[in-house]
């Protein structure tokens, strides 16, 4: 083994070690990690998305994104990155539709059923993509909150129709190993720890009811939150810039599953809660929701407010 | 002969694009855009609270989200009728400003680069840098395999005219590798008073909620050092060579050259900005009216007033035609086309983004530091403010805000007071009406708030920069300005044609935005 690929797996290690999930894997067990020959093949397409999921996952940070496609993942397509454009990208849809099979496929954004026309490329509906290309792929992963849980192409006075991936896999009666991963944006640790866990051990990691990792999920942001302490306490935060508990002002800390309050974003720089904004619940299933910024003492409603 | 020649998906952009030109004697004699995703954002916003419109709107785009909240704050400040205070302009600045360069970068480097660069000359490379020897291994590696996509994602790509000169191959792809990362500390800097890049949750109306500490002050500089080293050095070097290398594409994807913007960058008053807002018409300049705007419908997926030009605000619904209705306009020889609407200025087509910025603020008079660099460019490559909306200069005039931007970040942190809240708190406004104006990298934004008697969101209205920039024909049957960019183009190979995927990409299209 070169030292600039032990250099490479060194700083995977450390990806490994920032998600928690060192017990899975040892450094030894890495060293035979991906090679040229069992890399796996990734497909990413964008739905009713932003993009933003595919720019969260260029911030990736122990290793450089062009190391993960060079010695991580043969990354078949993805539309911001690929320099193949239009008929070319049809090409290799098509090709991995009727001659493939086995690779990851990656959806970022919303499946507009109602309105298929809402979503296209190549003049087809990506409700059309997805049904071809699902079958064929071993696995999927559904970036950010709108592929995983609905989100925003599905917030309440929105037309299209929006399915997540797994409602669209239901509604198709498509059976595949699914990993749902909300966060707006996706978190990058995730997906590069679902790949590795899958790559390594052959399975993905133990998943809860919504097809979320349990390591990342299981717990909410109010229960792991700075102002815990406040909170048992009662020091309520009245206004911005107070210390204390930021219930009052609307967080969604407590219905908000994940791990920002341990991992952070952005290489652990900051979190939403320690930056004085109450959490805005952008990985929950109710996300977003009708008041978000809670003046202390508004009167009107903060539950899910919507007639459902 | 004529020959039909469609790009679909246009890739490196944000969204879902399609364009269709015809061609004729090897030149664009007709061309459609088409944005092909629709979600329906700005009317399911009505009912929620006023203040979710800046969360809600900056997940239009996941890669200019803080255009977005800027200008939702904004719009909802003027509806209060308040400003914030100089450490919450400071800490907006400090958050819009970092991730306008994180785009700039994003956009030449991730995007467009390789439009130019040869990727395929480092399989010659020679030397000792880690990151060029890892891609040229990779490189033969896979050209060597029996995989059927070798060296995707890099490959396969139009094969084309590439950039001869390799030294300069060599030079942008290593810095290629090395932005990446930079665009990363750039995000960790939005994220240090943004709380998260992309979609920054601390920008509300009244301020910025974090208070700034010296740590994070000085984190914050420590960071700025090496971006402002590769800004000043590797962008500008990168951009300025690839200027003269592709020296005719200033004089490509011109279009009618009409350009808009607005105030963007204030100063901690609020009062000044560094960009100046307005619109140059064939040439001449004049201050910014927004009552001057309207869009239309009328070759837009929608069934509500298609025919009329329809100022902001002035109807709560926008309702899509159903999957029969579509097919049916797509077959049509005039039917509708896209999901985009046009919106127009005094009835003209306009082209916004970093040409707007620069050539706007030029006329304008209002900033030195954009007329001595814009005189200094121009000078020394032999150009005129007319060359400017062109391919090229639309990349030249993205440096030219870049450099201005990283000045100003500089004097805003410097003058930040530490452990001071930049933040006022007032009630959200009860049956109020806002506008908020800035400008997002790809251009001109703008969103208009009304709300109801209890602070909810009565209606809301977003003319978005690449809806300028990429409209589908209106009632007059003008053609969009990218449609204008690509007619006359021509082209060598319309089996891959790169001049008109170099036009498009040049306006930076945001097709996510553009429809929303």
């Amino acid at each position: 083994m070169n030292s600039k690929r032990r250099q490479f797996i060194q700083r995977l290690w450390q990806i490994i070690v920032a998600a928690g999930a060192a017990q899975l894997f040892n450094f030894e067990e890495l060293l035979a990690a991906p090679t040229a020959v069992n890399r796996p093949r990734l497909l990413w397409l964008h739905g009713t998305s932003c993009s933003g999921c595919s720019t969260a996952f260029l911030d990736i940070e122990q290793v450089s994104i062009v190391e993960i496609l060079t010695q991580f993942v043969d990354v078949i397509f993805h539309p911001d990155l690929s320099l193949a454009t239009g008929e070319q990208v049809i090409h290799i849809l098509d090709h991995l539709t009727h001659h493939e099979d086995g690779f990851i496929l990656v959806l970022e954004g919303g499946i507009p059923i109602k309105y298929p026309h809402a979503c296209l490329m190549g003049e087809r509906p990506m409700t059309d993509w997805i049904t071809q290309l699902a079958p064929r792929a071993s696995m999927l992963i559904a970036a950010g909150t709108c592929a995983a849980l609905g989100g925003i192409p599905k917030m309440n006075g929105t037309v299209t129709g929006s399915m997540t991936l797994r409602e669209f896999l239901q509604y198709k009666n498509i059976n595949k190993p699914l990993v749902a991963l909300p966060n707006c944006p996706m978190k990058p640790e995730h997906i590069v720890y679902v790949l590795l866990h899958q790559l390594k051990l052959g399975q993905l990691p133990e998943l809860d009811e919504l097809a979320r990792p349990i390591k990342f999920f299981e717990r909410t942001i109010h229960e792991r939150c700075i102002y815990y302490a406040d909170f048992q306490e009662r020091r309520y935060a009245e206004r911005i810039g107070d210390p204390g508990c930021l219930l009052k002002l609307g967080c969604q800390g407590p219905v908000t599953h994940n791990d920002c309050m341990r991992f952070g974003h952005n290489h652990n720089t900051n979190t939403c809660i320690r930056s004085g904004h109450p959490c805005i619940g952008c990985a929950s299933e109710r996300f977003p929701r009708q008041i978000m910024l809670h003046r202390y003492g508004d009167r009107r409603a903060i539950h899910n407010e919507f007639d459902a | 002969m004529m020959t039909r020649c469609v790009v679909d998906p246009m890739t490196r952009i944000e969204g879902h694009l399609r364009f269709v030109t015809h061609i004729e004697n090897q030149v664009v004699i007709d061309a459609q855009c088409s944005a092909d995703m629709f979600r329906g954002i700005e009317k399911a916003l009505i009912g929620y609270d006023a203040r979710v419109a800046q969360q809600v709107t900056q997940r239009i785009c996941g890669v200019c989200p803080y255009g977005h909240a800027e200008a939702a704050a904004l719009a909802l400040e003027h509806a209060m009728n308040l400003r914030p205070n100089a450490n919450g302009q400071r800490l907006r600045n400090l958050i819009v400003g970092s991730y306008h360069l994180q785009d700039y970068l994003l956009h030449f480097y991730a995007l467009c680069a390789l439009d130019f660069i040869d990727i395929t000359a480092v399989l010659h490379y020679q030397g000792q840098d880690a990151g060029l020897l890892t891609v040229r291994d990779w490189v033969k590696q896979e050209m060597a395999s029996a995989k059927v996509f070798p060296a995707a994602p890099f490959l396969p790509r139009y094969e084309a005219a590439y950039c001869h000169d390799p030294t300069l191959n060599l030079s942008a792809i290593r810095h290629y590798l090395e932005a990446l990362p930079i665009m990363a500390t750039l995000h960790r800097m939005v994220a240090l008073f943004g709380a998260k890049a992309p979609h920054p949750v601390t920008i509300e109306a009244g301020g910025v909620t974090t208070i700034p500490s010296l740590d994070s002050i000085i984190q914050f500089r420590t960071w700025l050092i090496p971006v402002a080293a590769f800004i000043r050095g590797a962008f500008r070097d990168d951009v300025t060579a690839v200027a003269q290398a592709f020296r005719p594409y200033f004089a490509e994807g011109r279009g009618a050259g009409h350009l808009l913007s607005y105030p963007f960058f204030p100063d901690a008053t609020g009062a000044n900005h560094a960009f100046a807002g307005g619109a140059t018409l064939n040439g001449q300049y004049q201050p910014l009216d927004i009552n001057k705007i309207t869009e239309d419908s009328v070759r837009s997926y929608y069934s509500d007033q298609p025919d009329r030009h329809v100022k902001p605000l002035s109807s709560r619904h926008l309702t899509p035609i159903d999957w029969a209705q579509f097919n049916h306009e797509r077959a049509q020889p005039n039917g509708k086309y896209s999901w985009a609407r046009a919106p127009r200025y005094g009835g003209a087509v306009m082209e916004v983004g970093p040409v707007a910025r620069i050539v706007n603020t030029y006329h304008a008079g209002i900033n030195p530091a954009v007329t001595s660099l814009v005189n200094q460019y121009n000078q020394a490559l032999g150009l005129t403010l007319a060359d400017y909306p062109s391919v090229m200069g639309r990349h030249l005039a993205r440096l030219f805000n870049a450099l201005l931007i990283l000045d100003r970040l500089e004097q805003d942190l410097e003058a930040l007071v530490p452990d001071q809240l930049g933040f006022i708190e007032q009630p959200v406004p009860r049956n109020a009406q806002g506008v908020g104006l800035t400008e997002a990298t790809r251009g001109a934004l703008a969103h208009w708030i009304a709300t109801d008697d209890q602070g909810y969101i009565q209606n809301y209205e977003l003319i978005v920069p690449t809806t300028w920039n990429i409209s589908p024909r209106d009632a007059s049957n003008q053609p969009g300005a990218v449609e204008q960019m690509l007619i006359g183009t021509r082209i060598q190979n319309s089996a891959a044609p790169i001049e008109l995927t170099r036009i498009v990409r040049s306006t930076d299209p945001c097709i996510a935005c553009s429809v929303h």
